[in-house]
């Protein structure tokens, strides 16, 4: 299976070179994991961005009457980050959670600035990747909000190729906003449409 | 009358005198256990273990082993739910208890003890696998072999189908001197056919041998072959001592090995053809490149696969 670390996601992205990047991310803390295993929970402020290299991450909530509702998955290759923690220092909403055996670099606020400082080119990627996920909030809203449960399934493979093989559905309709039956329902619609 | 040409007479005599001893090239234990879902306790031998990588061990590219395993009763049977697969096809042989399976070609049923489930995934199959549902409420041990056979490329994209092998169905060799019986699920031993019809040759036997009994074995010496003892213990060319759940990869510097059973024993034996074209695999795909990786992901996302009610 392909490896992803943190070091290739900013040589294939930055004009830089491995070594130059290499000797700052070694210097980043990573963590391992285990699956079903808290990355933290409500009321914790958490100072760090996390960058997933192998396994699988939820970012959700837990309503009052004790549902859950995913706002993001994050398999390798993707960031997870509680603005409210990192930037205003404010207590989370939210639990993170290590879907399958999860190895995670911590990102934190300074190392942002290391690596602005060293590579001046990283502050408009980072800019970039800020906007890159407000437009994908803003995106997500809307569908949320206008979308048929169909357009809300394909859009969500099309950007998690492989998510759907990775959790259990009631994950998946949970992420869409739609129930389990309903995306069972979508799933069987498509096979009558499409079956080879 | 037809004279017979002496060359003919010295071929015989080269191809005896060149028919080689295959050796032992390595015994594995069975590594860490892990579930699939929570009705298979599997070791898993190929592609994970030392030197048992897809490309090695080609045609047979996954070996997970549930070792013998007891599960007690439960209501609900445990299993594996709704999963796709494109590119292979899945073998399943039982030694003990009981498994359902269905797909979404229509294929399904039970097979127990003795029994072999192939099913031919092709260009794309739904399945789900669980403990048969009265077999599960009593419990009891638990015994099976899953193989992951590769198709050739002009294959890979061929139509799903599922051949259901009861055990009455496998041929039987008898072995000389109550040595016990070698039964042949595909290709052929000492002129004995089995039943399951392969995309490429591939020999897939169950050698029952009783305390002491012996069987010899003769695969072209580029078949890739190994042995998993499933019961019992048993000794390979006379030498190599392998106990239970172990496997033996055997080398491919020779044609000729022989078992023998130290104790009443049974051993899967494989030996395959090996393919010898690009593997890409990922998750339940093993296609020929990534682009075809990528195709199948979107395939069935978008329903080709079809639909299977979990």
């Amino acid at each position: 299976m392909k490896e992803f670390s943190f070091t290739s996601f900013l040589t294939s992205n930055l004009n830089v070179e491995a070594n130059d990047i290499s000797a700052l991310t070694e210097d980043c803390n990573r963590r391992v994991y285990k699956k079903d295993e808290l990355l933290f929970q409500p009321g914790m402020v958490c100072s760090h961005t996390f960058f997933v290299e192998k396994g699988l991450i939820r970012q959700y909530s837990i309503d009052p009457a004790g549902k859950e509702h995913i706002l993001q998955f994050a398999p390798e290759n993707w960031f997870v980050s509680d603005r409210e923690s990192v930037y205003f220092n404010q207590p989370s909403q939210y639990f993170i959670q290590a879907l399958e055996e999860t190895q995670v670099v911590l990102i934190d606020e300074e190392f942002i600035r290391v690596l602005e400082k060293k590579i001046p080119a990283f502050r408009d990627f980072n800019n970039r990747l800020l906007h890159n996920q407000i437009r994908h909030l803003q995106n997500r809203v809307n569908l949320l909000l206008s979308a048929l449960a169909e357009d809300r399934y394909l859009t969500f493979v099309k950007m998690y190729p492989d998510v759907l093989l990775r959790v259990p559905q009631k994950m998946v309709a949970s992420y869409l906003g739609i129930t389990p039956e309903g995306l069972s329902r979508v799933r069987k619609e498509l096979a009558r449409k499409n079956k080879q | 009358m037809q004279r017979r040409p002496i060359w003919g007479i010295f071929v015989m005599y080269l191809n005896i005198t060149v028919m080689k001893t295959r050796t032992v090239e390595l015994v594995a234990r069975p590594r860490e256990p892990h579930f699939v879902g929570d009705g298979f306790r599997v070791h898993n031998f190929i592609p994970s273990g030392y030197r048992l990588d897809m490309e090695r061990m080609d045609p047979f590219i996954l070996m997970d082993y549930n070792s013998k395993y007891h599960f007690p009763p439960a209501d609900k049977p445990r299993g594996v739910g709704v999963h796709p697969h494109r590119g292979f096809e899945t073998v399943t042989i039982a030694y003990k208890g009981k498994v359902a399976h269905h797909d979404s070609s229509g294929g399904g049923g039970v097979i127990g003890e003795g029994d072999v489930q192939w099913m031919t995934a092709a260009r794309g199959i739904l399945h789900k696998e669980y403990h048969e549902e009265q077999w599960s409420k009593k419990g009891g041990d638990f015994q099976m072999v899953q193989l992951w056979v590769n198709l050739p490329k002009k294959d890979k994209m061929s139509a799903p189908k599922y051949q259901d092998i009861r055990n009455d169905r496998i041929s039987r060799y008898e072995l000389a001197e109550n040595g016990g019986v070698i039964e042949v699920i595909a290709g052929e031993y000492k002129g004995t056919k089995g039943v399951a019809s392969t995309f490429t040759l591939i020999h897939m036997f169950n050698a029952k041998l009783n305390t002491g009994g012996k069987a010899a074995f003769n695969f072209p010496g580029h078949y890739n072959t190994a042995l998993l003892v499933i019961e019992g213990s048993i000794k390979v060319n006379g030498e190599e001592e392998v106990p239970t759940d172990n496997l033996v990869l055997m080398a491919n510097d020779g044609e000729n090995f022989e078992i023998e059973a130290a104790e009443k024993s049974v051993v899967l034996v494989l030996s395959g053809n090996p393919i010898g074209e690009p593997i890409a695999a990922h998750g339940p795909f093993v296609m020929n490149t990534k682009e075809e990786l990528k195709q199948a992901f979107l395939d069935f996302n978008s329903g080709k696969f079809g639909f299977l009610e979990d």
